[in-house]
């Protein structure tokens, strides 16, 4: 009988990444190609083709695919996404425009709004009105509804948004105006925001379900493409789609949701790091991920990724908070600052260093790339402290030039009167203390203690720069994963299948009736086993979780509260402010007593079984290219002395399971380099990860 | 050797995290709506000599630069050596804080190896503060909340409950007005244990040395962006509504070398009603626009604040004397930008805006709801930013206030109160090669069986926001009830059961003639319904054509001749 597998496929900007997992075996097989535009599932078809021949895999040994694509995320900053008409309470058309009236930047008198994604003469408003308890105080005019689709089929709409007020309770008016456009536009593809989000704030939920309807006649015909090419090469099992939550879906549902796929890319990569720090039993993880342009963190909470519910798209400015279309989709709580190997150094209005967010990119790239860069960067400053190996960048396929790099690096020196190595020194200790700094704030935010973390690092330059990171952040272990390169579309393997509801209803605890309550969580738990069901998870193993985002009234902000038990009754009413203040203390150190709670929203995740993976271990493919190269020593400066240490460097596999070290040492493999400086030891371990840990009683 | 520029860098980006993560805490246990949706409060760190170092992004103009000067005040009178660990002191005395009673300053020193090193403070609206609620129709001070000289919130780690007691007692939320004190109280504990573990980490005794290079490189920083400015003394006067009578600011700024000074001789005296400016809020929106246009790069701290002087006479609106009423102060301060702005339009025109709508909007209902509970709840808007010399202006943006509006369904999940309508205001924006921002209508009703007060901060009703170099006014506000009768856009009236009332706010000014806009733009912009026909016809020139609007090359070609010849 043939082995069953698995297969991942992440479609990256560049490069697409292909994964074939032997769940029997437990060994992966990895692919990497070039992405094809404008059709990516071309790429894929011909990555997989190739793969199945080489590797001698059958398609029907294929039981089950998923795929992560930044799709959609493109689709919204190219804005190549479908002609979208909106339907919308009346008096409401302009709040796409009307926004939250604030400035993302306070003293920048030049900054600009995203025009929105629907222009105002394709934004109708019919004559409806529901209160905040969902109770009609206009009905709605049918009329109306028919008089914007008439409009619209004349104007060529190729999908609809109906958004109106409070719908998140009532959806009676959306479901009754989606029967009128149906019929009258059946071609159209039709998203209704108490399904797409079903949460208050009209901005935000009408710019989700605008967003939504944008983009899934694309995300549709792509979806459906990729389906259809892999039964075309014979694997016949299920396709699910990578989510923005960290879990995955069917392609059913992405076809519906599109808007849940945005954003989805780093999750992959997330979820292989908590992989990874599982195998050092760690209870919580920091997932470090540092590439060209930016850096990317996301840590959990009890074990698990918290997801954000406010997250944003398609920024004018990318570091911006602010500047880009609200989402109220749940993602993986991650921040992302401009903070990468090609991030560029220059000196600011006050002769004070500055490293970021403006990177070279990949081209010109780093000065010491030679293909015209003449900015210093992260990169330079690397080459020039002995960190990186000339003769070895991407596994020796690009020679870097360390004389470029001092060049640039020295006129940045004379401007600020010092040295070559100490400003190289300098360059690599701010965009540390950047990363660390937005590690800290994020923390900070979430009410969490960052020091006993696993730090695991990922990325062409994560592995070169974590400690350093790690210790600004009172970290003291750092993981480095095998097959950086790959970690994402690995992660995808270990997706759930998850999706989450939310349905927003302002309630006093003390007035709280949990019958209503109770039909909430009904109404999204039923629509969730659907799903899950749908994506091939029997019945028994569906996991049902129920929070709920409390405050004080009065307070702004919430905090997500476990809600327990299958039924919600006066007994699960009288446990919530003992568990909000619980969580309350801990973001805050202290309580508000005497102030009532009360709920904003309530949430639903359901999801299948968590993806074991016990056994696996990354093949050590051996690159002819490496063998050759021992180990060898080479001079490098880790501190602030400048003074050059003779450090071992070691080709990462070469290296025998037994290895350990106290560093310096440098570890180098074709996408990266790990940097061990003094005070921090490094062992191997079965699975192939490295694991970096500071040495006690360091003097 | 001195601290080398790499190391300073390192510190000083350190310190602004440390000050994020204290506004963080702060929105985050914040218990007013105001801060947390609208982001109105500041965070700061200061040094021993209380000199603000670093603020945190967040926050608004209002609030950071008058708690820069309000903490160096206060530190003459209560000297870190005075103060003890576990201690922390509370104002909201507006002529020393945020220029009126609703700012709550809590002030906490920080203490490391036994000795003063700094002190964190920040500064939060208060839901509410007792007297009238907030308002512009007070005749002195004391008829507009509970005033609390500096007094000590907490002594060495205890609160002061009698305090804590007589704000019960006189504020009509006593649990979120309580619960926001110890919010800033946390706040200010995350910034200090994040300092000590800076100090901690990086080897350092204090801050003396770092605060010197932060506040002198700033300070030079701020002096070189003087320097391109073209020396000279550029005024203007602009009008505002006043609340009965029209208000003249009067600003000269004379620029030097490598300072500057900004005086406002000749602005209108105090009146008695609450829209009377402070020293120190004047100082705060004279400095915020003057960063804005000279060099926005440049970190906000005292030291970049050291190059400018700036002068208002005792007595007038802009430096008003205790006791006069100061609770709407806003609608005055928030348009001392519009003067400076039109005094440098005469030197640095491209780097400045037209008048915006300049002044929030903020409307506050008091009453009881279907259920009997006591509400009051406030929320602020905007209306159009001015337009700049190379772009159109942002339609309901805030400007120069740095807070953001509320979604109509969080405003009614909150408040009885109902949103029907909130539109973009046609034809409100001023014309101009470049167009102001454009205003908007809002149709409000209470959903109650009882009357409730409205209380309105509403300005540029009667003087709109000017256009620049060529640009035409935009639109003036107004407010209206449904059977044609307008309140007095800054008094307070009950609004009955079943009434509407709209509010239509001011639009921003333009930039250089529209006759000179690119007529496609014009074309664009009556497609989006931001600009009539009839006005693209009248004020711009461009003659449209067809029922989809596209542009009559020809006959707009005549039309701008035309029109030309008459100017």
């Amino acid at each position: 009988m043939q082995e069953k597998g698995c297969l991942s496929i992440d479609i990256g900007g560049t490069f697409t990444d292909i994964i074939f997992l032997n769940s029997e075996s437990e060994t992966i097989i990895a692919r990497k190609t070039l992405t094809t535009y404008p059709d990516p599932s071309l790429g894929v078809l011909e990555g997989l083709h190739s793969l199945l021949e080489s590797e001698k895999v059958l398609p029907s040994q294929i039981s089950r695919s998923i795929h992560g694509t930044t799709l959609v995320t493109n689709a919204l900053i190219e804005r190549k996404g479908a002609r979208t008409g909106l339907i919308t309470t009346a008096g409401f058309r302009d709040a796409l425009e009307i926004g939250r009236e604030g400035r993302y930047d306070i003293y920048d008198l030049a900054l600009q709004r995203p025009e929105p994604l629907i222009p105002r003469q394709w934004r109708f408003e019919v004559q409806e009105r529901l209160n905040v308890r969902g109770e009609v105080l206009v009905s709605l005019d049918e009329a109306g509804v028919t008089a914007a689709c008439k409009e619209l089929i004349n104007l060529g709409a190729e999908a609809v948004a109906i958004v109106f007020l409070h719908a998140y309770v009532n959806p009676m008016h959306e479901k009754q105006a989606l029967r009128l456009v149906r019929s009258l536009m059946p071609e159209v593809s039709i998203s209704m925001s108490h399904q797409v989000a079903a949460e208050f704030r009209e901005y935000e939920r009408t710019s989700t379900t605008v967003a939504n309807a944008y983009v899934r006649p694309l995300a549709d015909h792509y979806i459906s493409n990729l389906e259809q090419g892999l039964k075309s090469i014979g694997i016949d099992g299920p396709l699910h789609i990578m989510l923005s939550n960290g879990g995955c879906g069917s392609s059913e549902l992405a076809r519906h949701f599109p808007i849940r796929l945005v954003e989805s890319g780093p999750c992959g990569g997330a979820l292989a790091a908590s992989y990874w720090a599982d195998k050092e039993s760690a209870d919580e993880v920091f997932a470090f991920d540092m590439g060209g342009t930016t850096a990317k963190a996301a840590l959990t909470i009890s074990g698990g990724f918290p997801l954000s519910v406010d997250s944003e798209v398609a920024r004018v400015h990318r570091f911006r908070k602010g500047s880009g279309f609200p989402l109220l989709v749940p993602v993986l709580d991650m921040i992302e600052i401009g903070a990468g190997g090609g991030s560029i150094a220059r000196l600011n209005e006050m002769g004070l260093p500055k490293v970021g967010p403006e990177s070279a990119g990949s081209t010109p790239g780093p000065a010491c790339y030679g293909r015209g860069g003449r900015l210093p960067t992260v990169t330079d400053a690397d080459l020039v402290l002995g960190y990186i190996n000339p003769d070895y960048f991407l596994g020796g396929e690009m020679q870097l030039c360390r004389r470029q790099a001092a060049e640039v690096i020295a006129e940045l020196a004379t401007d600020l009167g010092t040295d070559v190595e100490r400003t190289a020194w300098g360059i690599r200790q701010l965009v540390d203390e950047n990363m660390a700094s937005a590690a800290r704030v994020h923390a900070a935010e979430r009410g969490l203690d960052i020091r006993n973390y696993h730090l695991v690092a990922t990325g062409g330059a994560g592995p070169v720069h974590a400690v350093s990171v790690a210790q600004r952040l009172g970290i003291t272990t750092v993981v480095v994963p095998p097959g950086a390169g790959v970690g994402s579309a690995f992660g995808l393997l270990l997706a759930p299948v998850a999706f989450d509801f939310s349905s927003t209803w302002v309630c006093r605890v003390s007035e709280i009736e949990p019958n209503q309550i109770q039909k909430l969580f009904d109404r999204m738990e039923e629509d969730g086993r659907r799903i899950v069901n749908s994506a091939g998870v029997s019945t028994d193993q569906i996991g049902i979780s129920r929070t709920a985002d409390m405050r004080y009234v009065g307070q702004g902000h919430t905090i997500r509260v476990p809600i327990s038990g299958a039924r919600f009754d006066q007994n699960t009413i009288s446990e919530i402010p003992d568990a909000f203040n619980h969580q309350y203390r801990k973001v805050f150190g202290r309580l508000c007593d005497d102030v009532e709670m009360e709920s904003v929203n309530w949430r639903v995740t359901v999801s299948g079984p968590r993806v074991a993976l016990d056994k696996l271990s990354v093949e050590h493919r051996k690159d002819p290219a490496i063998s050759v190269k021992k180990s060898s020593n080479r001079q490098v400066i880790f501190d602030v002395s400048m003074q050059p240490l003779e450090t071992s460097v070691f080709d990462r596999f070469s290296l025998g399971q037994e290895f350990v070290s106290n560093g310096p040492v440098l570890i180098e493999e074709s996408e990266s380099t790990t940097v061990i400086p003094p005070g921090w030891c490094v062992s191997v371990r079965e699975e192939g990860h490295l694991v970096l840990s500071r040495v006690e009683n360091e003097t | 050797m001195t601290m080398d520029t790499m190391f300073l860098e390192v510190l000083w980006n350190r310190l602004v995290s440390i000050v994020d993560e204290q506004a963080a805490a702060l929105m985050q246990a914040s218990f007013t709506t105001v801060v947390r949706e609208a982001g109105d409060l500041s965070a700061g760190v200061f040094d021993t000599q209380g000199r603000m170092l670093a603020q945190a992004v967040t926050g608004t103009p209002g609030h950071i630069n008058t708690m820069a000067n309000c903490v160096q005040e206060l530190v003459r009178t209560w000297p870190i050596e005075g103060l003890k660990p576990g201690d922390s002191l509370v104002t909201n005395d507006p002529w020393m804080c945020a220029g009126h009673l609703h700012d709550i300053i809590v002030i906490t020193p920080v203490f490391y190896r036994g000795k003063g090193v700094g002190f964190f403070a920040n500064t939060c609206h208060a839901m509410d503060i007792g007297g009238r609620t907030l308002g512009a129709d007070a005749h002195e001070v004391f008829e507009e909340g509970l005033h609390l000289p500096v007094l000590k919130l907490f002594r060495e780690f205890k609160i002061n409950q009698d305090l804590i007691d007589i704000v019960r007692a006189n504020v009509r939320v006593p649990d979120q007005v309580v619960g926001d004190l110890f919010a800033q109280q946390t706040a200010n504990d995350v910034g200090a244990s994040k300092l000590i573990e800076m100090l901690q980490e990086f080897h350092l005794d204090d801050l003396t040395e770092l605060s010197e290079m932060i506040l002198n490189r700033s300070e030079s920083a701020m002096r070189d962006a003087i320097g391109n400015i073209p020396r000279g003394v550029y005024e203007d006067e602009v009008v505002i509504d006043g609340f009965d009578d029209p208000l003249k600011i009067h600003v000269k700024i004379t620029i030097r070398e490598k300072d500057l000074m900004v005086d406002y001789s000749g602005s209108s005296l105090q009146v008695d009603r609450g829209i009377n400016v402070v020293y120190n809020y004047t100082h705060a929106y004279t400095t915020y626009p003057l960063k804005c246009a000279i060099c926005p790069e440049v970190p906000n701290n005292e030291g970049s604040f050291r190059p400018v002087r700036v002068q208002a006479p005792p007595g007038t609106i802009v430096n008003a004397q205790f006791p006069s009423p100061v609770g709407a102060r806003h609608l005055v301060g928030h348009f001392l930008s519009q003067a400076i702005f039109g005094a440098l339009s005469k030197s640095i025109p491209e780097k400045i805006l037209a008048d915006g709508s300049a002044g929030l909007w903020n409307t506050q209902f008091e009453g009881y709801d279907r259920k009997d509970r006591l509400f009051v709840y406030i929320f602020f808007s905007a209306g159009g930013m001015g337009a700049r010399s190379n772009a159109d202006g942002l339609s309901t943006t805030a400007f120069p206030s740095g807070i953001r509006g509320v979604p109509a369904e969080a405003i009614e999940a909150v408040s009885p109160v109902i949103m029907w309508r909130r539109t973009l205001r046609c034809d409100s924006g001023g014309a101009g090669q470049y167009r102001g921002g454009l205003g908007q209508e809002m149709v409000l009703e209470i959903d109650s069986d009882r009357p409730v007060l409205h209380s309105c901060m509403y300005d540029r009703t009667r003087n709109a926001a000017r256009g620049f170099l060529g640009g035409l006014d935009g639109a003036v506000g107004e407010i209206e009830l449904d059977d044609g009768t307008r309140p007095h856009p800054k008094g307070k009236y009950r609004i009955q059961p079943g009434q509407k009332v709209t509010l239509r706010l001011p639009g921003g000014g333009g930039f250089y003639s529209p006759l000179q806009r690119d007529p496609s733009d014009v074309v664009k912009d009556v497609f989006h319904g931001r600009v009539s026909r009839e006005a693209a016809r009248t004020l711009y020139g461009v003659v449209l054509k067809g029922k989809i609007a596209r542009l009559d090359d020809e006959e707009t070609r005549k039309l701008r001749l035309q029109l030309q010849g008459e100017t």
